[in-house]
């Protein structure tokens, strides 16, 4: 992968990346893309992708639960104006 | 029957739980397992429940990826040092509601990324067999809390051996439970279609009771399962061994041939299995746990929670400098690897690929499951690495996990266990069962441990027993 492709790979993923991470994990990236390459070798003929084993879909009703507090929930946030999550300027 | 626990009921009693306490104080100072250690507050959770449970006064230990409301839930990361847990995980919540006392949470390669839990960005965690060497990963802190003597049981997530290499590392039983098994329900999301909460363990039977209690449907989460019958597991009779040569080290190589020995003293049937997917496991394994990694860890902005950067212009800025400045170099490695694999263009060529070949990765142990009623393997190639020069670097790692990403990748249950102590290290072995096949695992690693019980490093003596 070549350092334009990093870039635009680590603007997707909202990192910033310092210089010395490009080459350092640059390098990383490159020799594991490389072995995942192996994959290529593999015959997957017509198999179909996919995760499930089951294919049963559960879904609950569709009902508001209120087991956490959201009080307590806010207790973590960085930075509160009374109920509200502080934030930099949007404009 | 004598309670497996008794050794272990602790906390009832305030002379044994001062003798405990200084146990943890003078063991932790060496092997640095816990993140956060409070019996008072764990006595108080389980106090909200009532008393008479088979584990009450036992004390357990959780990796801190899982939630324990009250207890911080750091994922050993930066970015979540700070953040207190406002709820219970469902397979904790019903260990407590059994009496168990959670008296802490250990350490872990952050976010579960990594084999030897140096990848934590809040301490390292030593080995109690050689505090030089690693206790593995990811969930080292919980193994070598169990290995140390300090609780007889920890919680860990397996998302490609975290649970089992660790557990072989220290020389414990390691349990990575079906998938869907026990529910994930306040198990920090790394990887969600490999992982599961599962247990390091003093003995075989703490391991059985331990995921007997945890197991079972969730509406908190769809992906989990009832096994759907009680009926007796059948006696497993024909172990599938692989040939050929494993790339293993001496040590390790040599316990194999011996476990294999040992059941074929026993009556049990040897047959060699070929598993032809074997090649495909490490890089399937990567690619769909980096892509999940990628999509999972977008969550983490700097805004509601966590890790927040001094100063910002704009939300987007504020985002990146928490990411940036929180995560660190393995999982910003899987972040930007998983959203590599995933982008348009490069999807074919490598997530749908590792999707197909995960299917017939599957559909091969269908296929050798036909032939074996238990498959027998290693768990690494190595014993416990040392640090630094002479150890793993971090892409030997993820090439070594061609043992344990198999069972994450079909779904499947895994019991890893200590089968010989050579060069004063535990070399451990692996279980891999059917789906839903526990109970045949836990009979057959049994037989086992009625021969070799589990060793015990010898710079740790529990003095209160």
């Amino acid at each position: 992968m070549d350092v334009s492709e990093l870039k635009i790979t680590a603007e997707l993923a909202n990192l910033n990346l310092m210089e010395e991470e490009f080459v350092s994990l640059g390098r990383e990236v490159e020799k594991i893309l490389d072995y995942f390459s192996k994959m290529m070798e593999a015959d997957e003929g017509s198999l179909p992708a996919g995760t499930e084993r089951c294919g049963a879909n559960r879904i609950r009703p569709d009902e508001q639960i209120r087991d956490i507090n959201p009080d307590v929930l806010l207790e973590n946030a960085p930075e509160l104006e009374d109920r509200f999550i502080v934030i930099p300027n949007v404009l | 029957m004598e309670s497996l626990f008794k050794r272990w009921v602790i906390l009832s009693d305030s002379t044994m739980r001062k003798k405990y306490e200084a146990y943890i104080k003078s063991t932790d100072a060496k092997i640095a397992a816990f993140l956060e250690f409070d019996v008072d507050r764990g006595l108080g959770l389980a106090a909200e429940v009532g008393k008479g449970g088979e584990l009450e006064g036992v004390p357990f230990a959780v990796k801190d990826i899982i939630a324990v409301r009250g207890f911080r839930l750091t994922c050993g990361s930066k970015i979540l040092e700070n953040f207190v847990s406002p709820y219970t995980a469902t397979a904790v919540e019903k260990l407590i509601a059994k009496g168990g006392v959670m008296v802490g949470k250990t350490n872990l390669d952050e976010f579960g990324m990594g084999s030897s839990t140096d990848n934590s960005a809040l301490g390292k965690t030593n080995n109690p067999w050689d505090t030089e060497r690693v206790c593995g990963g990811s969930s080292g802190g919980s193994a070598a809390a169990v290995a140390a003597g300090m609780v007889p049981f920890a919680l860990g997530s397996d998302t490609g051996g975290s649970v089992r290499q660790p557990a072989a590392f220290c020389g414990v039983y390691g349990l990575k439970p079906t998938y869907g098994a026990v529910s994930r329900y306040g198990l920090v999301a790394y990887a969600s279609s490999l992982e599961v909460i599962g247990v390091c363990a003093r003995s075989v039977g703490i391991a059985r009771t331990v995921f007997d209690i945890m197991k079972g449907q969730d509406e908190k989460d769809q992906s989990s399962l009832n096994s759907g019958t009680d009926a007796p597991e059948p006696e497993a009779g024909v172990i599938g061994v692989l040939g050929g040569n494993l790339g293993l080290d001496p040590a390790v190589d040599r316990a194999y041939r011996a476990t294999i020995d040992f059941y074929r003293s026993k009556g049990f049937e040897i047959r060699e299995i070929n598993l032809s997917m074997a090649d495909y496991y490490v890089p399937v394994y990567y690619t769909i746990a980096t892509a999940e990694a990628s999509a999972n860890l977008a969550r983490y902005t700097g805004i509601r929670y966590g890790y927040r950067p001094g100063y910002a212009e704009n939300p987007e800025e504020l985002t990146r400098k928490a990411r940036s400045e929180g995560f660190g170099n393995e999982v910003k490695l899987r972040i930007l690897l998983g959203t590599y694999v995933l982008r348009s263009g490069f999807q074919d060529q490598y997530y749908q690929r590792a999707q197909r070949l995960r299917q017939a990765i599957r559909a091969d142990f269908d296929r050798a499951f036909t032939r074996a009623d238990v498959i027998l393997m290693p768990v690494f190639p190595t014993q416990a690495f040392l640090r630094g020069q002479g150890g793993l670097d971090q892409f030997q790692q993820k090439l070594a996990d061609r043992f344990t990403t198999a069972a994450n990748l079909a779904g499947l249950p895994a019991l890893s266990f200590p089968a010989a102590v050579s060069d004063g290290l535990p070399a451990g072995m692996q279980f891999l069962a059917p789906a839903f096949g526990e109970a045949r695992l836990f009979d057959i690693v049994r037989l086992y441990e009625e021969h070799f019980p589990c060793p015990q490093p010898p710079s740790c003596k529990p003095e209160w027993s």
